[in-house]
Order: C-alpha cells, then sequence, then structure tokens
C-alpha cells in the first residue's frame, strides 16, 4: 500500500499530462489547447509534491495555472474573430520532425538512465519554505536581488510594448 | 579564490550598484517628468544616464588592485579579466546612449523606458559576464535577453522592428531554455551550482569514466544558449533578422554587449567548469571526458565561414554588419580554443578592438540613414561626393574589419592568428586567413558603391548632414583603428594584466 | 507527502461532484432545444456574430501582465517572510530593496496610466462629445 499508492498516482497524473501536452501541441482549437495546458502545469505541481517540494509545487499552481494560463487565455481572447480566421494548427513535415523527435528522446533517455547521476543525502520530508528562504536570505542573496531587476525590466518593458502611445 | 560574504563583497561591487541606483534614477526621473515638453524631458533622462555611466566608469578603471575574490558567497567573480570587460560594456553603453541622441529612426519614440533598459542590460552584462554560478550565468543572461527582447522592438509602429522583437523572443526563449536544461543537468551529474565545485566534481575518476554521453549532451546544450548570445553558428539565425529590423543604435549595441558577454560566460563556463589550470597558470588542460576544445574549434570554423559566405549575398547594409559579426565572432572563438592565457589575451584584445571598429561602422550606418532614409547598400552611391571625410572614415573602420594593416583590425587578427599557431594549429590560422580574404570582398563592395557608383551623375552634391556630436563620436572611434599600432604596447599589458588575474580562480 | 493525500482526497471529490451535478442533470431534466435556447443570452437581444467576436479590452491584457510580475513577486517573497523573523535585520533591508524595484514598475505604469481603465486621449474625447453633439 505504502507503495502502490503514488505508483498508482505517479502514472495517473502522468498520463494525465502527456495526453493534455498532445491535445495543447495538436488540438485543432485554440481555447480548447488553452485549457489542456492546465491539466499539463497542474500534473507538473502533482509530481512536485511527490518530490517533496511542496513550495515549488505551490509555485506552479500560483504562477502557471493562475498566471501564465491567464495570460494565455486573455491573449487567446484578444485574437477577435478567431472563427474566421481559421487558426488551424497545421503540421508540416511530420517524417523529420518525429525522427527529430525520436532521436532527441532517445538520446535524452538513454542518458538519464545511463549517467550515474550525483546523489545528494535525503532530507526529511517537511515543509521547504525555510529552507529556501534561508538559503535566498544567506548564500543567494544576489541572485534575489537581481530577480527583481529582472521582474523590473519585464514589467516596463511589457507595459511600453502593450502601450499604444510612443510619447510617454 | 577568496570567497567573501555579502556586507564584505560590496566594495568590489561599486559600479554595479552605481548602475542599478542610476538605472531607478532614471526611471524616477522619467515619471516626474512626464509633463514636461519632449525636448527637455529627454535632457532630464539622459543626463542622470550619462552621469551614473560615467561614475561607473571612473569607479571600474580604478579597480586595479590585484585581488580576486568571489563575490556574495562565490556567485560574481571580481578578478582581472571582469574589470576589463566591465569597462567594455560601459564604454559600449556610453556610446550607444550618444548614437540615439540623434538617430532619426528614434525621433519619434519618447527615450525613457530605452535608457532605463540600455542602463539595466549594460548591468546585467557586468553580471553576465563575471557569473561563476550556473544560477548566476542563467539569471544575468536572462536579463540581458528580456531587456534586449524589448529594445529591439522598441519602434512599435514599425513593422519590421516588431518582426525582429517577435524572432528574437522565440529563439531567444527556446536558446535559454535548451540551456536551462543542460545546467540542471550538469547540476544533477556534479551536484552543484557552482562552477569550481563543478570542476573538481568532473575531475574524479568514476565520473570521467561514467559520465562521457550526459556531459557532452549537457555541453551541446549549454552552448545552445551561449551560442544564442555569441550569435555563433548554429544559432545564429535570429542575427540578421534582429539586426535589420532593430533600430540601428540598439543593433550596435547588440552587436558588441551580449556578443563579449557571451564569450566571457564560454570562458567562465568552459575554462571554469570544465578545465584546470597548470602550475604557472599559463595554460590549461581539459577536465572531464569531453573533448570540447574540437568542439569550439568546430564551431569557430563553421561560424566565420557561414558568416562571410552570407555577407556575400546581401544587399542591406545592416544585414551585411550581421553576417560580418557573425564572422568576427568566428575569430574571437579561435582565441578560446588553445586554452592558454595567451589566447584569452588575444581575445579580449580582439574584443577591444572590434568594439571600435564595428560601433564605428553602425555610427556610419546611422548617419548615412538620417540623410538618405534608407539601409541598402546601393544607396551609399556617391556619397564619397557628398560627404569625403565621412567615406574616408568609414574607409578606415572597413578596412579595419577586413584586417588590413596597419589599422587595429589587422593587429587583432595577427594576435590571434599568431595564438593559435603557436598553439600547434597551423590549418586552423590558414581557415581563419582565407576566411579574412573572403570578408574583404564585401568590405570592399561597400567601399566601391561609396567612392565609385554615382560618380558619373550629374545630380548635385549637396554636403551630407552630419550633427556635431556624431561626427565628433566618429573621431573618437576611428581614431583609435588608426593609432592601434602605437596603443599596441598598452593593450598588451592590459590584456596581460586581465588574464592574470583570471587564471587565479 | 502523507498530508498531501488529503488534497488529493478534496480534490477527487470535487471533480467527483462537478460531474455528478452535470450528469445528473443532464439525466433528469427535460431535454427539448430550439434554435432560440441555444443562441448566446445577450438580455434578449438577437445576437450577432459568434460569441467570441466580442470586443474584448485590451486594458484587460495589461492588466493580467501587471500581475503576472506581481504573482511572481509574491512568490519570491513568501520564503522571505517566512523566514524574516528569524534572520532579522539584513532580510528585512534585502526584502525591502526587492520590494522597492518592483514599487518602481508600478509607479511607471501607474504615472503612465496603464492602469486607468478609460485612456486620457479617449477621456478627452467624451469632454468634447456633448459639444458636438450640440453642433450637430
Amino acid at each position: 500500500m505504502e507503495t502502490l499508492g503514488p505508483q498508482i498516482i505517479f502514472w495517473a497524473f502522468a498520463a494525465l499530462m502527456l495526453g493534455s501536452a498532445f491535445i495543447v501541441v495538436h488540438g485543432k482549437n485554440l481555447v480548447r489547447s488553452a485549457f489542456s495546458l492546465l491539466a499539463t502545469f497542474f500534473s507538473a505541481a502533482v509530481f512536485y509534491v511527490m518530490l517533496g517540494a511542496d513550495f515549488l509545487a505551490g509555485v506552479q499552481l500560483l504562477v502557471y495555472v493562475g498566471g501564465i494560463l491567464t495570460l494565455l487565455v486573455f491573449g487567446v481572447m484578444l485574437t477577435n474573430r478567431i472563427y474566421n480566421l481559421n487558426l488551424e494548427t497545421q503540421t508540416f513535415q511530420v517524417l523529420p520532425g518525429a525522427l527529430v523527435s525520436l532521436a532527441v528522446f532517445v538520446i535524452l533517455t538513454t542518458v538519464v538512465v545511463r549517467t550515474p547521476w550525483s546523489q545528494s543525502a535525503l532530507i526529511e520530508d517537511g515543509p521547504t519554505t525555510p529552507i529556501i528562504g534561508r538559503a535566498l536570505m544567506t548564500e543567494y542573496v544576489l541572485p534575489f536581488e537581481i530577480a527583481s531587476v529582472l521582474l523590473l525590466v519585464a514589467l516596463l518593458g511589457a507595459a511600453m510594448l502593450v502601450r499604444r502611445r510612443t510619447d510617454l | 579564490m577568496e570567497r567573501l560574504d555579502t556586507i564584505s563583497s560590496l566594495q568590489y561591487f561599486v559600479p554595479e550598484i552605481v548602475l542599478v541606483f542610476t538605472l531607478m534614477a532614471v526611471l524616477v526621473c522619467d515619471l516626474v517628468s512626464k509633463n514636461r515638453a519632449p525636448r527637455e524631458r529627454r535632457l532630464l533622462i539622459v543626463i542622470p544616464s550619462l552621469i551614473g555611466l560615467v561614475v561607473a566608469l571612473s569607479y571600474s578603471l580604478q579597480g586595479s588592485e590585484a585581488v580576486s575574490a568571489g563575490l556574495f558567497h562565490n556567485m560574481v567573480a571580481f578578478d582581472g579579466f571582469g574589470q576589463m570587460l566591465r569597462v567594455i560594456f560601459i564604454v559600449t553603453s556610453i556610446f550607444v546612449l550618444l548614437f540615439t541622441l540623434h538617430s532619426n529612426e528614434l525621433r519619434l519614440v519618447h527615450h525613457g523606458e530605452l535608457l532605463v533598459l540600455l542602463l539595466t542590460v549594460t548591468v546585467a552584462l557586468i553580471w553576465m559576464a563575471n557569473s561563476i554560478n550556473l544560477l548566476m550565468i542563467y539569471l544575468a543572461l536572462e536579463t540581458v535577453s528580456v531587456a534586449s527582447y524589448v529594445m529591439v522592438g522598441y519602434l512599435k509602429t514599425d513593422r519590421l522592428s516588431n518582426e525582429a522583437s517577435l524572432k528574437y523572443i522565440l529563439f531567444g526563449a527556446v536558446s535559454t531554455g535548451t540551456m536551462l536544461f543542460g545546467l540542471s543537468l550538469l547540476y544533477g551529474l556534479t551536484g552543484s551550482l557552482d562552477l569550481f565545485e563543478i570542476r573538481s566534481a568532473l575531475s574524479s575518476q568514476e565520473v570521467v569514466a561514467s559520465s562521457g554521453p550526459a556531459l557532452m549532451v549537457i555541453l551541446v546544450l549549454v552552448l545552445a544558449g551561449i551560442g544564442f548570445k555569441m550569435a555563433t553558428v548554429p544559432f545564429h539565425f535570429w542575427c540578421p533578422d534582429v539586426y535589420t529590423g532593430a533600430p540601428t543604435p540598439v543593433t550596435a549595441f547588440l552587436s558588441v554587449g551580449p556578443k563579449v558577454a557571451g564569450f566571457a560566460v564560454l570562458i567562465r563556463f568552459f575554462y571554469g567548469g570544465l578545465a584546470s589550470p597548470s602550475e604557472d597558470g599559463a595554460s590549461w588542460a581539459m577536465v572531464g571526458s569531453v573533448d570540447w576544445q574540437t568542439m569550439l574549434m568546430g564551431i569557430s570554423v563553421i561560424t566565420m565561414t557561414l558568416g562571410n559566405v552570407g555577407a556575400l549575398l546581401q544587399t542591406n547594409m545592416k544585414r551585411l554588419l550581421a553576417y560580418s559579426s557573425i564572422a568576427h565572432a568566428g575569430y574571437i572563438m579561435m582565441g578560446a580554443v588553445v586554452l592558454s592565457g595567451e589566447g584569452i589575451q588575444a581575445m579580449l584584445a580582439y574584443m577591444i578592438i572590434y568594439l571600435f571598429m564595428n560601433l564605428g561602422a553602425f555610427l556610419v550606418v546611422i548617419v548615412v540613414h538620417n540623410d538618405v532614409g534608407s539601409f541598402d547598400i546601393k544607396d551609399y552611391a556617391g556619397i564619397w561626393r557628398r560627404a569625403p571625410l565621412l567615406t574616408i572614415g568609414m574607409g578606415i573602420l572597413l578596412f579595419s574589419l577586413m584586417g588590413i594593416p596597419p589599422f587595429a583590425g589587422f593587429l587583432a587578427k595577427w594576435y590571434i592568428f599568431s595564438v593559435v599557431i603557436d598553439a600547434g594549429l597551423g590549418w586552423f590560422a590558414v581557415i581563419g586567413g582565407l576566411n579574412s580574404a573572403i570578408g574583404a570582398f564585401y568590405y570592399l563592395k561597400i567601399l566601391k558603391t561609396m567612392f565609385i557608383d554615382g560618380s558619373d551623375t550629374p545630380e548635385p552634391s549637396t554636403p551630407l548632414a552630419l550633427q556635431p556630436l556624431y561626427a565628433g563620436l566618429l573621431l573618437v572611434l576611428i581614431v583609435p583603428n588608426i593609432i592601434g599600432l602605437l596603443l599596441w604596447g598598452y593593450l598588451d599589458r592590459v590584456t596581460e594584466f586581465s588574464q592574470k588575474l583570471l587564471d587565479a580562480m | 507527502m502523507i498530508e498531501y493525500v488529503g488534497v488529493l482526497m478534496f480534490l477527487a471529490a470535487g471533480a467527483l461532484l462537478a460531474a455528478a451535478a452535470t450528469t445528473v442533470s443532464g439525466l433528469v431534466a427535460p431535454h427539448n432545444p430550439t434554435r432560440e435556447k441555444l443562441m448566446p443570452y445577450e438580455c434578449g437581444e438577437n445576437p450577432v456574430g459568434s460569441p467570441w467576436g466580442v470586443q474584448f479590452n485590451i486594458r484587460f491584457y495589461v492588466f493580467v501582465l501587471v500581475f503576472l510580475i506581481f504573482d511572481v513577486e509574491a512568490v519570491m517573497l513568501v520564503p522571505w517572510a517566512v523566514v524574516l523573523k528569524e534572520l532579522g535585520t539584513p532580510a528585512l533591508i534585502a526584502g525591502f530593496i526587492f520590494i522597492g524595484m518592483l514599487v518602481l514598475g508600478l509607479a511607471d505604469v501607474w504615472r503612465k496610466g496603464d492602469l486607468e481603465w478609460v485612456r486620457e486621449e479617449e477621456r478627452a474625447a467624451l469632454k468634447t462629445a456633448p459639444k458636438n453633439a450640440k453642433a450637430a
């Protein structure tokens, strides 16, 4: 029970993630693709929880599901007269694309399976937020501040590009 | 390298702090002066930016004491190499800031965000070039990218600019995402984000024996991100379109700033994480199981060849300079291949000279566009009759880019080729030489258009409008190209100082 | 991880409830569609065009952009807030620098009118509109 339960959950969400990701890429309807992304993002959050990264799971939900997905759906809605535009995603060069994807898949899985990755000592299950907070405030304080510069630039730039007037 | 904590790091971090405060101050000035007349408002944002950059520059020029340290718990390095690059970035930024002042393309838009973005990119480039931690490398690279995307698309009403920005974003997102994946695998392999710890992890026998394919994949993925910034093949596709669509001052900036920072990251990443210095610090030996020297050599050869061949076909000046900058990335990369202090020194010298010749060439493009309103090479016909001095200046810059003696560009190439030959890679230098020969074709084509074409038309030759500011800047940019030979001793000393301190890591 | 089983059960129960509600109402409710019933509801008017053709104000997009930035900021500040008491003044300063940076960003979008629902030029147009109407 102790091992079977997580196993079932993992495979269920893995299937959900791959299935919804497939719809995102191959869906003929932009809105449906956008909403399928919700399932993909959510499954990723579940994986984070299963790996004991509770903070990361929260971030995934808050930023990706709450923020980026909203942005995406609004972007879709802004595309006026979406049905008249015939926005069907067409697929070109299926064979070369499939071959490249397959090659990448094979290479990456081989590497991931074969390589002896460095194992860090197992950390006890528990809230990770204070650990992250301590790291951010001591060793990683510079990246923390630089992140604020990055966010500032992103905000300024995005607002500038969306703004209609050029003289402000 | 001494590892410093946050408080004791601050004293080595003054230029960066000055720049961050400047960008904040410029933003505040921009907001406060919203209701003033455009001219007045522009002064109110340009002057603080310039002051900030000059103050930062003066602080960066002071730091010549022979220390090297890992600031902020080994996040960024402070050494001669970094100090040199810091100066390069700030100088580039000052030039580009002055370029924007009279550019016709930017005449009708407000410059507030542009200056804030320029200052941000400058400080982010410094962070990027000095990062010795994977997280910092990624974060700084991303900051540079995000700000550059907006700068490229700054002309909102210009479709080419929009297209360039979109292409840049798409290409950049894929490249940096790929790089991030590679970095995460590298962390998984070595269990550390710190480049020096990565080096020691990769040096252990068992890792070397078992990690070959993984390290290969990691290096390919990471090179996608670095190569995107350096614009080396095969990550150069964005370059011609983005350079053409972006406002020319921004193009000038992109062709120097991020490219130099890309090479700095290359050096920090490969020499710091994947090579160990010899006892005297004059050469490096590769660590790990992947022969990345050959990899870089291949990239270098393909990059310079494709850049030069691509440039042959261009009819647009900015596109041509884009391909030329790709070719120059190939030459600069030659210095990184030889794994010696001399190589880094040659790279630094090349980058300094490249700064002057390339910014100069782009300034001429801006000046001509201001008057003629076109970037097509055919519209450069007859410039000789309208502006003889400008044409001679462009001639000097182009000869320098070609690598013709006695101009500085020749010295740069000669230095880098001789280093490569010293390392026993004669064939590599021959390829470089052949490429320079191809390069001469298209540079000479421009000169021919300017000097000879259109000289038989009876049109009245009104003098080309040249703003005094641009004339002065051109002089400043051209003179080092002429007297490069005289400055050589100084340059050699400076680069040697810089290189000597890099190997402290 | 065991504490998340509750979350999972909650989610499962929620999904189940929603599925049950729609299925049951589908089974139980009378099913008699007419053309009028299938049309989008527009306050009694006959709708024109597809429901996606509505004028969707671009302002929404700006708001989401701003929201997203501050969303990320909030995420960065959560771990900071958790350890703030323990680490004291240095952490407080670090956090305030971070917040100050983003307040500047907020000041920018505010000052430049990106947060106003009615744009400045539109407001000017609204003011002059009655006069024009009189003249006509």
